[in-house]
């Protein structure tokens, strides 16, 4: 599974993105990104799996993700739409 | 030169610190054999970080001895095997990975606990480095927990060997913490807070949650301490295997070395 890092220098300054990494649970994963990422001196560091992380939009998409759009993507029948 | 301890106790104290440094070292080299060969890339980082740490912490108990007359140039790079005061069990490097995390997980934890006795001691000079070695440690166990868990979700085959490797390691380091009335005490003199026997029960309480996983139980008999040299903590008058005691020693590097 893939995880996202995130950390931040100090308290109160936003989480960057500073990488990802696999592993296959959780207590791994956080083992794994502090044994990858604390080469610097964070403030705090948090891990994420890639699959929770919901979009709300990306202004790089080619046409707006309308909800019909994003189910038409998932596959789901167009009959189901506001069900 | 720590000056207020009884000569006894400074003997005892120089031993100690000697035991961890090299176990330290040892440790090390046994972690960076995994650096290329552990099951996936994310663990073979974990290796070279925690050998970091290991080589790190290695030097700075090294260092220490200066304090007691050492010559520590030669104590890093000049002593034969047979002088090497590791604990017994890093002698061979792991020849698998659940072999590589049974050290990680019951090695490196007896070295923290030994290092956590040190925590209040009144033997300043590791008092006074002892929280930043700890703090460094932490991870070291998180990853041996970590892999132990997955081994125990695993299938029955991968189970019984980190299972297997975990019995194996355990008594040698159970051992190690000594006899519970030492020749030379050092908690009396409050260098440590513990010793032996106390050591050994802390130990097996913070692995037992690991052998737990595994469906089996960490054992705690008392170790036979038959030809156990309380100075080196080891029975076997030998030492690291010679390919490891050259790179430890550096021998490779040898006309880089300057005083």
């Amino acid at each position: 599974m893939v995880y996202e890092v995130f950390a931040r220098k100090s308290r109160g300054e936003p989480l960057r993105h500073i990488g990802n990494l696999n592993a296959s649970d959780d207590q791994l994963a956080r083992v794994y990104a502090y044994n990858t990422y604390d080469e610097e001196k964070w403030f705090d560091m948090w891990v994420v799996p890639r699959d929770r992380l919901l979009e709300v939009f990306n202004r790089g998409d080619a046409e707006p993700p309308t909800p019909a759009r994003k189910r038409a993507e998932r596959g789901e029948a167009a009959a189901t739409q506001g069900a | 030169m720590e000056t207020t301890l009884p000569d006894a106790i400074r003997t005892g104290v120089r031993d100690l610190v000697l035991v961890l440094a090299d176990s330290k070292r040892v440790l090390g080299m046994r972690y960076a054999e995994w650096m290329l060969g552990a099951p996936e890339l994310e663990a073979s980082i974990a290796c070279s970080s925690m050998a970091q740490d290991e080589w790190g912490h290695a030097r700075l108990l090294y260092a220490l001895l200066r304090d007691f007359g050492d010559d520590v140039t030669h104590i890093e790079h000049g002593r034969e095997a047979h002088d090497y005061c590791n604990i017994e069990v890093l002698d061979r490097a792991a020849a698998s990975w659940p072999d590589l995390v049974a050290l990680n997980a019951l090695v490196d934890t007896a070295l923290t606990i030994q290092l956590e006795a040190l925590q209040e001691s009144a033997y300043a000079p590791i008092r006074q480095r002892v929280s930043k070695l700890l703090e460094e440690e932490r991870f070291h166990g998180a990853h041996a927990a970590a892999w132990v868990s997955r081994f125990a979700r695993s299938n029955p085959r991968a189970r019984d060997a980190m299972a297997d490797a975990l019995r194996q390691v355990l008594p040698g380091v159970l051992r190690w913490f000594g006899p519970d009335s030492p020749s030379v005490p050092l908690a009396p003199a409050g260098i440590v807070d513990a010793e032996g026997g106390a050591l050994r029960l802390r130990l097996a309480e913070r692995v037992a949650p690991l052998f737990e996983e595994l469906g089996i139980t960490a054992v705690v008999t008392a170790p036979d301490f038959t030809g156990f040299d309380e100075a080196r903590r080891r029975v076997s008058r030998t030492g690291p295997d010679a390919e490891t005691l050259a790179r430890i020693r550096g021998d490779k590097n040898r006309v880089f070395l300057m005083d």
